[in-house]
């Protein structure tokens, strides 16, 4: 019986992850319109009841902006050196496509229910 | 905080050397900042053990570290359906090409040892071990080009979604694999046929070795009894077939296929060879006149009936290994119904 929840519970896990991980990257797309460095963006996130580790938040960041939707630059702030994250003009596009799939999936699955 | 500096520098080992200094500069910063935010909210420094605490809850710094490599993988989640068919593959042919050839060496070398067949089982694990490694080597080095040269793999199965349905098998279940009335009706006809020509061979054995017959006559040798056996069991095979089909036939069963009958006609086809397999002496040919010719040509006889017991074992290893083949395909196929009915 125990090793059937503990199967059930590692089955929902990675299903739950597997479903947030699209969702959380287009929150933080919407998020960055605005400019934030890595932690006050993990708060800002938190605070709309989005909680991500920093293990998933911060090498998100760095992927985002790898693959060009994101801008970066160094700049200091309460006397330190920080790595200011916004949305850029390709990331834009990108985001209006990902939100209208979206908002699609959402609207189908709501049909559903 | 001293334990957050060597949390940073233990990831830092973990990160590839050109980003490394820049990668930890900013997780570092982040990870200040949360800390002020913490102590603000507490209007105190964090403890040692909290800070161990917090710490602990980021995660172990290999884990953080990789969160920052591209995902990689031996083998891709697009090439791993190719790979796992072809390893399958190679891993059933690699099995029965083995036991070919260690049937054939355990029974051919001149002085075979007692525990052969054991250790050639043995040795089984090692030779699907080896097969695996390099399917394995051979689709990671296909992964590794296809991520580096992406334009040399556009066209192949592997990144092309470009296929064509008239490439398909044909449907087991479509029909087009049963038998037809036609091809009954003609197996009949030349199994009769084929009855006939073998009863008259005693009688007339040009017609299995044509001009070869009269040599045959003059020479010392004739056959065994071990032959004659094998020759009346295979008559009694042959009987057994025709009158199946001819009932077939008869009953209107060609529609279907029958897989029974076809396993059981296969299992009834061995008997002929293991008649042979078991001859006395493994004696197949023997001189017409003993008495007389057992000097001259008793040495060339013994290796004209080692080389035939050799090749009828083969023959008969062989046609086992299709028989377990056959059954096997045809288990796992009932097996699959069965599952797919539930």
């Amino acid at each position: 019986m125990g090793y059937s929840m503990t199967l059930t519970e590692n089955l929902f896990e990675n299903l739950r992850l597997e479903l947030r991980r699209g969702c959380l990257t287009l929150a933080v797309l919407a998020q960055l319109h605005q400019e934030y460095y890595g932690y006050t963006l993990r708060k800002a996130l938190a605070e709309r009841g989005l909680d991500i580790d920093e293990s998933t938040l911060y090498p998100l960041l760095r992927r985002l902006e790898a693959q060009g939707l994101l801008e970066s630059q160094w700049r200091e702030e309460e006397k330190r050196n920080k790595r200011f994250y916004r949305l850029s003009a390709d990331g834009q596009q990108i985001f209006e496509q990902l939100l209208k799939e979206w908002q699609e999936i959402n609207a189908s699955i709501h049909s559903m229910l | 905080m001293e334990l957050l500096d060597r949390y940073v520098e233990a990831i830092k080992k973990y990160l590839p050397w050109e980003r490394q200094d820049d990668i930890v500069a900013e997780l570092k910063a982040n990870l200040e900042s949360q800390l002020e935010d913490k102590e603000a909210e507490l209007g105190r420094p964090l403890t040692k053990d909290e800070a161990g605490e917090w710490v602990k809850q980021l995660g172990p710094p290999i884990h953080m570290a990789a969160r920052y490599q591209p995902q990689r993988s031996l083998i891709g989640p697009a090439l791993f359906p190719f790979y796992r068919y072809v390893l399958q593959l190679a891993c059933t042919w690699a099995l029965v090409i083995w036991s070919i050839v260690t049937v054939v060496l355990v029974f051919v070398r001149p002085n075979p040892v007692a525990l052969e067949p054991l250790t050639a089982v043995l040795q089984a694990p090692g030779v699907l071990f080896t097969t695996a490694a390099w399917v394995t080597l051979i689709f990671a080095i296909i992964e590794f080009a296809s991520g580096r040269y992406p334009e040399c793999f556009k066209n192949t199965p592997l990144a092309s979604n470009d296929w064509s349905p008239e490439s398909l098998p044909t449907a087991e279940s479509s029909g087009k694999k049963r038998g037809s009335f036609a091809n009954l009706v003609a197996e009949v006809i030349f199994g009769f046929i084929f009855l006939l020509w073998l009863l008259l061979v005693p009688a007339h054995p040009y017609l299995l070795l044509g001009p070869g017959a009269a040599y045959l006559k003059a020479s010392p040798f004739e056959p065994a009894p071990g032959l004659v056996q094998f020759y009346w069991a295979a008559v009694a095979f042959n009987v057994i077939q025709l009158g199946w089909r001819a009932e077939s036939l008869l009953r209107g069963r060609w529609r279907a296929e029958q897989p029974i009958q076809q396993v059981a006609l296969k299992v009834l086809g061995l008997i002929p060879s293991l008649v042979l397999v078991a001859a006395r002496d493994h004696v197949y040919i023997a001189l017409k006149h003993p008495e007389l010719d057992t000097v001259r040509y008793g040495g060339t006889l013994n290796s004209i009936n080692q080389s035939l017991y050799k090749g009828v074992l083969l023959v008969c290893a062989f046609v086992v290994l299709q028989l377990a083949w056959e059954i096997g395909k045809r288990v796992l196929n009932a097996y699959r119904k069965r599952q797919a009915a539930r």
